[in-house]
C-alpha cells in the first residue's frame, strides 16, 4: 500500500516540529510520507528530519499555496499555521482599539486557513486538522472554567486571538464533508524543549524579581499541554479521519489533563532554575486588577512595554480547565509525558541553552 | 469534669465548641437497636466491639438491622485474627497454623485462646471467643461465606508476613510491598464490605466489578494510619514506610527521627501523602454507588476522617515526635458532614485537599505532583457535581458539525410536531360538529331556516341595506306562523 501524504503547515514551528517527531515515531514510520510547509526553514536548535521534505511557503499567498499542495498532493493536511500575539498584545480585547492587530491575526489565522481549506479541496485532500486553541472558550476572561467539556458553545472570546481562533475554527467543521472530513483540536497553553513563549515567559520572572508576588487566591486551576502530547493528539486525529472517522466535524480539548494553580506551575519551573522566592506576598484579585490598569496606562502613556496587564491578571487568577474526557473517548489520546517530568525535560533544555547563550 | 485547660481550649476556639454541641444535639441514628430483644452472646458481642473498636464503634452500631450484626462480626473476626497477628509472645509455629486456619475457627463450637500475653487488649475477645461463634452460625449462610473468604485470606497474608524474616527486620522494602501490605490489612476488609452491602442489597452490584474502588478505600485508610502511626510504630520496633521512599532522603530509617533531619523527615512526609492522596477520587467514586443512609455514613465518616489526619499530618514534623490527632471539634464537624450526602463530603474532600495545597513546600521534591493530585480531586468532583452549567445559547454556535445537524433535525421535528397537533385539534373539532350536526339534522333540525335567520341577524348587527332586503322573504316562511 503506498504511504500516507500529509501536509503539516507550519511544520517548522514549535508544534509542527513536534508532530512531524510524533509521525516519526510511530511503530512503522514508513506509512507516512510528510510534507512540511513553513514560510521559514527550520530554525536553529530547532530539529529537521531527512526523511521530509520541506517547502517553504506562506498560507497568505494562495497561488504560491496551491503549487505546493499540487505537488505534494496530500491525502491529509495538519494545519498548525496561527498568529499567537505575546505580551500584552495577547489579551488585547476584539474592538476598534486594537485594528491593526487584529488586522494581522485575522489575516494568517482567518484567511489563511480559508486559503489551506481550499486549497485543500482543490487537490483532493481526505481530511484536514485543524490546530485551534482552548482560547475559543476560555478567552471569555472574566469567566470562570471549570472542567468545562466540548458542549460549551463558543463565539464569546472577548480578545483578538481567541475571536480569529473561533472564526477559524467553525470555517474547518463548516467544510467538513463526507468527502473532506474536518476536526478541530483545542490544546491549552503548550509548553516544551525550545518553547517560545511559555517557559521563557516564567522563567523572566527571576530576573525581573517578580517571583515573590502571589496574584489572586492560588487555589484556581489551569490547564498545560506538554508539546508532545498535543502533537500525539494531532497524530491520532489524522488516523482517525482517515480511518474510521467518528472525530470528523468535532471540536476536542487537549491539555495534560492536569490542572494546577498557575501559581504552582511557576514555582515548579522556578524550581528547575534553582529559584525560590525569597518571600511571598499575597496581591487579592481585586487589587491586582486595578494595578494591572495602572500599568497598562502607564505604558500607554510613557510607551513602554511592561508584563503586567489586566489581561494577565484575569488570566492567571480565574479557574480556566477543561475535560479530556471527549478526545480520550474518540480519538483515544492519552497524554503519555506527565506534567512533572514534562517539566523535567523541558527546564534542562532550556538550562543549556541558556547556559550557551550566556557563553557566547 | 473538664479541665482548665479544656474549658480555655473551648473558650477560645467556640467554633470547635459548636461543632461538638451541633453533633450531639442534631445527630440521630439512622437505626436504632433495641437490646432487649438481644441474646446474651450477641450482647457479650457487642461489649466487644465496644471495647475493641474505639473509633467508629458509633457508626457501626446504627447499620442498617439487615448488616449490623455480619458487619460486627467480621468486625470482630479480623479483630481475633488481629489479637493473634500482633502478639509477639506467641511462637512463630504455633502462631502460624492458627493464621492460617482462623476462617474454620470462626465455625468451630465452643473454641477459645487463652494464650496470649497479658498485654494485648483485646485478648478477652479470643478468650470468650465461643460468643463469637454461637452468633456467626445463625447469620445467612452468604454472609458466612463472605467473612470466611475474607478471614482466610487475610489470615494467609499476616501468615506470610510473619514467616519473613526480612520484613520483620528491615520493614517494607518498596511502595508496591507496602501497597500489598496495606492490601492483606485494609484492602481486604474492603472487599468484604463491598461484598456484604451488594449481597444486603445496599449498595450497587456494579461496585464489585470495581475492585480498584474498593482497594482504594481500604488503602487511604490504612496509609494514613501508617503516616500518623510513624513514631508509635517506630517505638513498639514496627516500620511500615518503604523503604523506596525514605532510603532517597534518609540514610538509616532511624535518622527521620533526629530533628537535625527535620526537613528530609518531612520530604519522606510528602512523598507518603502523595501516595494516600492519589486514593482520594476513587473513594469518592466509590460512595457514589452506595444506596443506603447508614451505609453511605459507615464508609464516609472515616474517609473524611483520614483526609483531615492526613492534612494535619501533612508537612508537621511533630508526626515523628508524638502522637498527632484531629480535634475533637472538628471530628464533630466531620461527622455531622459525613452523614449527609455525598455532595456535602466531596466539599470536604476539597476543603481538605485546598488545606493540603497551602501546606505543600515548593522546595519539596513532591511539590508539583502534589498539587497535581490535589488539582486531580476537584476536577474529580467537579465532573461529577459540577458547579458551571454550559451557557444556554448552545444554538448560535455549536461545537461541531454532528451538532448543527442534531439541532437541525430537533428543529424540523419539533415543526411537524406542531402541525401534526395542530391537525389532530382540527380534525377532532370537525368530527365532533359534524357528529352533532348529523344528530341534530336526523331529529329534524332546519338548518335551512336557522341558516336564513343567521343571515338575517348577521346583517341587522352590521346595518347593511342588504339585511333589510332579506328580512321579509324570510318572515313567510318557517315557523313565524305557527
Amino acid at each position: 500500500m503506498a504511504p500516507t501524504k500529509v501536509l503539516i503547515t507550519g511544520g517548522t514551528g514549535f508544534l509542527g516540529t513536534a508532530i512531524i517527531q510524533s509521525f516519526l515515531s510511530l511503530p512503522d514510520p514508513s506509512l507516512y510520507t510528510i510534507t512540511a510547509l513553513d514560510i521559514s526553514p527550520p530554525s536553529l536548535g530547532t530539529q529537521s528530519f531527512s526523511q521530509v521534505r520541506y517547502v517553504r511557503s506562506s498560507v497568505l499567498q494562495r497561488d504560491d499555496l496551491k503549487k505546493v499542495f499540487e505537488e505534494a498532493r496530500p491525502d491529509v493536511v495538519v494545519h498548525t499555521v496561527g498568529v499567537y500575539p505575546v505580551g500584552q498584545d495577547r489579551y488585547a480585547p476584539y474592538g476598534k482599539k486594537s485594528k491593526r492587530l487584529w488586522d494581522t491575526v485575522f489575516e494568517v489565522n482567518i484567511e489563511g486557513t480559508r486559503n489551506v481549506i481550499d486549497v485543500a479541496k482543490e487537490v483532493g485532500a481526505k481530511a484536514l486538522v485543524y490546530t485551534s486553541s482552548v482560547t475559543v472558550l476560555l478567552d471569555e476572561l472574566d469567566k470562570d472554567f471549570r472542567n468545562a467539556d466540548e458542549t460549551w458553545s463558543t463565539g464569546r472570546a472577548t480578545t483578538c486571538y481567541g475571536k480569529s481562533k473561533t472564526i477559524a475554527e467553525n470555517l474547518v467543521l463548516s467544510a467538513n464533508k463526507p468527502d473532506f472530513l474536518t476536526c478541530v483540536l483545542r490544546p491549552s497553553v503548550l509548553f516544551g524543549p525550545n518553547d517560545p513563549v511559555t517557559i521563557p515567559t516564567i522563567h523572566a520572572c527571576i530576573l525581573a524579581h517578580e517571583t515573590p508576588f502571589i496574584l489572586g487566591s492560588n487555589t484556581n486551576l489551569q490547564d498545560w499541554t506538554y508539546v508532545s502530547n498535543a502533537a500525539d493528539a494531532h497524530v491520532l486525529a489524522v488516523r482517525n479521519l482517515l480511518n474510521s472517522g467518528t472525530a470528523a466535524g468535532e471540536a476536542f480539548f487537549i491539555t495534560n489533563g492536569q490542572p494546577v494553580t498557575p501559581r504552582d506551575f511557576c514555582l515548579a519551573i522556578w524550581r528547575e532554575f534553582e529559584h525560590t522566592p525569597a518571600f511571598e506576598v499575597r496581591v487579592p484579585e481585586g487589587i491586582a486588577w486595578w494595578v494591572g490598569w495602572g500599568v497598562e496606562w502607564w505604558s500607554w502613556a510613557s510607551g513602554a512595554k511592561s508584563v503586567l496587564n489586566r489581561g494577565i491578571v484575569l488570566d492567571a487568577t480565574k479557574d480556566r480547565y477543561v475535560s479530556i474526557v471527549k478526545a480520550k473517548k474518540i480519538l483515544g489520546y492519552e497524554p503519555k509525558v506527565r506534567l512533572e517530568e514534562a517539566c523535567r525535560i523541558s527546564c534542562q533544555f532550556f538550562r543549556q541553552k541558556f547556559k550557551a547563550q550566556a557563553r557566547t | 469534669m473538664p479541665s482548665i485547660g479544656t474549658i480555655a481550649f473551648y473558650a477560645t476556639h467556640p467554633a470547635q465548641l459548636r461543632s461538638i454541641i451541633q453533633w450531639k444535639v442534631w445527630h440521630n441514628p439512622v437505626h436504632e437497636i433495641d437490646e432487649s430483644k438481644q441474646t446474651e452472646s450477641l450482647q457479650r458481642c457487642f461489649h466487644f466491639l465496644r471495647l475493641t473498636s474505639r473509633s467508629f464503634v458509633a457508626v457501626i452500631l446504627e447499620l442498617h438491622p439487615e448488616l449490623l450484626v455480619p458487619v460486627s462480626l467480621f468486625y470482630l473476626a479480623l479483630r481475633g485474627l488481629d489479637t493473634i497477628e500482633d502478639d509477639m509472645t506467641i511462637p512463630l509455629q504455633k502462631k502460624e497454623p492458627l493464621l492460617r486456619d482462623f476462617h474454620n475457627i470462626l465455625e468451630k463450637d465452643g473454641w477459645n485462646f487463652t494464650e496470649n500475653g497479658p498485654n494485648e487488649k483485646d485478648r478477652q475477645l479470643l478468650v470468650e471467643f465461643h460468643v463469637f461463634v454461637e452468633e456467626y452460625k445463625k447469620i445467612k449462610p452468604a454472609y458466612r461465606a463472605i467473612i470466611k473468604d475474607i478471614t482466610e485470606r487475610m489470615g494467609n497474608g499476616m501468615a506470610d508476613y510473619a514467616n519473613n524474616a526480612e520484613h520483620n527486620l528491615a520493614g517494607v522494602n518498596t511502595i508496591k510491598d507496602y501497597e500489598l501490605y496495606c492490601h492483606y490489612v485494609a484492602g481486604l476488609v474492603g472487599e468484604g464490605l463491598t461484598r456484604l452491602f451488594v449481597e444486603a442489597g445496599l449498595a450497587n452490584p456494579a461496585l464489585l466489578k470495581r475492585a480498584d474502588l474498593h482497594e482504594s478505600m481500604g488503602q487511604l485508610l490504612q496509609q494514613v494510619n501508617i503516616i500518623r502511626d510513624v513514631r508509635e510504630d517506630f517505638d513498639d520496633k514496627r516500620r511500615f514506610y518503604p523503604k523506596e521512599v525514605w532510603s532517597k532522603h534518609v540514610d538509616n530509617f532511624e535518622d527521620m527521627f533526629k530533628p537535625e533531619n527535620k526537613e528530609k523527615a518531612l520530604a519522606v512526609n510528602a512523598e507518603m501523602t502523595l501516595i494516600a492522596l492519589s486514593r482520594a477520587d476513587d473513594c469518592l467514586y466509590y460512595l457514589a454507588g452506595l444506596r443506603e443512609q447508614s451505609v453511605f455514613n459507615f464508609c464516609a465518616i472515616p474517609q473524611s476522617m483520614a483526609m483531615a489526619t492526613l492534612e494535619v499530618c501533612f508537612q508537621n514534623y511533630d508526626v515523628f515526635q508524638k502522637n498527632v490527632k484531629i480535634s475533637k471539634g472538628d471530628a464533630c464537624q466531620l461527622m455531622t458532614e459525613s452523614t449527609q450526602n455525598l455532595q456535602l463530603v466531596c466539599e470536604v474532600f476539597k476543603r481538605y485537599a485546598r488545606k493540603i495545597h497551602k501546606k505543600n513546600n515548593p522546595n519539596d521534591p513532591s511539590f508539583l505532583k502534589i498539587s497535581i493530585a490535589c488539582g486531580k480531586i476537584e476536577q474529580f468532583i467537579e465532573s461529577i457535581f459540577p458547579s458551571q452549567k454550559p451557557p444556554v445559547d448552545a444554538k448560535k454556535n455549536p461545537a461541531s458539525a454532528q451538532e448543527v445537524e442534531r439541532l437541525k433535525k430537533e428543529a424540523n421535528e419539533a415543526k411537524w410536531d406542531t402541525i401534526y397537533l395542530i391537525s389532530a385539534v382540527v380534525l377532532t373539532i370537525v368530527v365532533i360538529t359534524g357528529t352533532m350536526l348529523l344528530t341534530a339534522w336526523m331529529a329534524g333540525a332546519r338548518f335551512d331556516i336557522a341558516f336564513a335567520q343567521m343571515k338575517v341577524q348577521l346583517g341587522q348587527l352590521l346595518g347593511t341595506d342588504d339585511a333589510k332586503a332579506v328580512s321579509p322573504k324570510v318572515s313567510p316562511g318557517g315557523h313565524s306562523e305557527l
